[in-house]
């Protein structure tokens, strides 16, 4: 058994080195297969190396991100997009530029999380009314919460015409002006979020069985709830200070780890973490590289695949229910 | 090995516990009855700790309650909900094996000593032969015999149960409940269960307490918990009780 999932996991990490490679060599124009001409070329080192490197953090966070939104709201349909964190992270980051905070290193980051932490905690306090949460009630507050966000920061956007283009791009994710500096910003954060999200895993398991189980089950629930929340909340601002909101990496990835390898979060964040990165990355290479000259938004692509998916999830879950 | 000692309990500003003591001996089996509503559940919820009292004192093995970390407590009792969840993509195996979490450090894995318990709790339980399944695929006896594996995977000394005959045909009923006594004579478990039933209780119970007006109103022998007057005081039922065959026969409603 444990054989198995080694190889498994053996298998995905060289699917990733394989698509890191494929992204490296594919760009505008022609495609290099030249090592020589690749590494002494400075878009390669300047643009597209941090690129890559970013998308692949990105894709590791928010999909570890979604699989722990889904234990620990007990909902299989939420994810940063959904739930409005994600659009909070973005509210937060577009204020930071109209008050001129894109300065400070840590500025639009900090400023993200501190939105996404009120909008975590509204989500929390009104789903949480009576005993237990229910799907609807969720998710119908994290679509709201959406709408009242993204009402905000056109409102912002309207009021401040000069700077309208540095928040369309929060509002719409890409990688297009990702640096080293970004890398740079995100790496530690997402390493720390992914390292306490693994030291949980099992915890994840037992929450998913409701919070009064998973205490009498020796779970300290509302310490290992409050921490997953704030570093997965932190792991979503980063990422949208760095690319903005890219939806439904976190409900996409995890549900086709869940495919091959059942519930248990012990494989499920791991795994996660592997195919997020894969998954985003390939996203963001279609995004780069399908109309050349010109770029599309890579949110949309993740928006075009798992919006669907959404609704087939949906669809199976009330079903499931009736 | 149970000491609930004075203990006030409210929702919000309706009491439903109020100076309620009683003491439980290591080894003993009780069953907890009562009318609808009279605070059993509440009762078990807070000797679980999962419900704090509003004031008095709950010990285990002479050590408060809220002195325990939660992992200890989870070492020292067990609880069986009323209602086990049946929507979950863990097998039963998976879930038994989480009784085994108060024991497991974070980023271990379970050892072969753990696979062992699970597997002794799964036979015990007879449900070994279930240990693929998911609980969607099971019956309710089933999923609740996993439940009650589970509990015994934890390994405490203390075990309670909510109505875990509830929903159950009367096979299966004896079933759990033979197995509760099984685990209480060979293991010296101290059993608390909340029961409906009370010809169930009086076949299987040696002993009861009787909630009534949010307090013990009897604490005690079984056939002495049940005779026709003190099942009229608590329920509001005329009954006959017959001893030799162990049955007790509602008649009507006193009032």
């Amino acid at each position: 058994m444990h054989k198995r999932r080694n190889i498994l996991l053996v298998c995905i990490v060289l699917m990733l080195v394989t698509v890191i490679l494929m992204a490296l060599c594919s760009g505008v124009g022609v495609v290099h297969f030249d090592i020589k001409s690749l590494t002494e070329s400075p878009i390669f080192w300047r643009l597209r190396l941090p690129r890559i490197v970013l998308s692949v953090l990105v894709g590791a966070a928010l999909s570890v991100c979604g699989a722990a939104y889904q234990s620990v709201f007990r909902n299989p349909l939420t994810d940063p997009y959904v739930l409005g964190i994600s659009s909070g992270a973005s509210l937060g980051a577009a204020l930071a530029i109209l008050l001129g905070l894109e300065t400070y290193l840590w500025g639009i980051g900090g400023m993200a999380l501190c939105t996404a932490l009120l909008t975590i905690l509204l989500i929390f306090k009104v789903a949480s009314m009576g005993n237990r949460m229910h799907t609807t009630t969720l998710l119908l507050t994290g679509v709201c919460l959406t709408f009242l966000i993204t009402a905000i920061v056109s409102l912002l956007m309207a009021l401040h015409q000069d700077k309208m283009e540095s928040i369309i791009f929060w509002t719409m994710g890409s990688f297009a002006s990702s640096s080293w500096l970004d890398v740079l910003i995100l790496l530690p954060v997402v390493l720390v979020g992914l390292g306490v999200v693994i030291y949980h895993s099992r915890d994840l398991n037992l929450l998913l069985t409701g919070s009064e189980t998973a205490q009498s089950l020796g779970v300290e629930v509302e310490k290992v709830r409050r921490r997953l929340l704030f570093f997965t909340t932190l792991m979503v601002a980063f990422c949208v200070s760095a690319c903005g909101v890219i939806g439904f990496v976190g409900l996409v990835v995890p549900h086709c780890v869940r495919l091959v390898c059942g519930t248990d979060n012990r494989k499920v964040v791991p795994y996660s973490i592997f195919i997020g990165s894969i998954f985003l990355l390939l996203c963001d290479t279609g995004a780069r590289t399908l109309i050349p000259p010109n770029e599309l938004p890579v949110g949309s692509i993740t928006s075009l695949i798992g919006a669907p998916m959404f609704i087939y999830l949906l669809y199976k879950s009330k079903r499931k229910n009736d | 090995m149970i000491d609930v000692s004075h203990i006030n309990c409210t929702y919000g500003k309706r009491t439903i516990l109020s100076d309620l003591s009683f003491h439980l001996p290591q080894g003993s089996f009780y069953a907890i009855m009562g009318a609808n509503g009279c605070g059993k559940t509440t009762l078990l919820r807070c000797i679980a700790g999962l419900l704090r009292p509003y004031s008095g004192e709950i010990k285990l093995s002479g050590r408060a309650i809220n002195e325990y970390p939660i992992r200890e407590l989870a070492k020292t009792i067990a609880f069986v909900q009323q209602h086990p969840q049946n929507d979950l993509e863990f097998s039963a195996f998976e879930t038994v094996l989480m009784g085994r979490n108060p024991y497991q450090r974070h980023l271990q894995n379970e050892s072969q000593a753990d696979w062992d318990i699970v597997e002794q709790c799964m036979k015990q339980t007879n449900t070994w032969h279930l240990r693929f399944s998911l609980p969607s695929q099971m019956s309710g006896g089933e999923l609740q015999r996993v439940m009650i594996a589970r509990a015994l995977a934890q390994q405490t000394p203390i075990l309670l149960l909510d109505e875990p005959t509830s929903n159950l045909d009367i096979s299966h009923q004896f079933e759990i409940m033979e197995l509760l006594c099984r685990i209480n004579s060979e293991e010296k478990k101290t059993i608390l269960i909340v029961v409906h039933d009370l010809n169930l209780a009086l076949r299987y119970c040696p002993n009861t307490i009787l909630l009534k007006d949010k307090a013990v109103h009897f604490m005690g022998d079984t056939e002495e918990a049940l005779t026709p007057s003190k099942i009229s005081d608590v329920f509001g039922v005329e009954s006959k009780v017959d001893k030799k065959n162990i049955t007790i026969l509602g008649l009507k409603n006193a009032q």
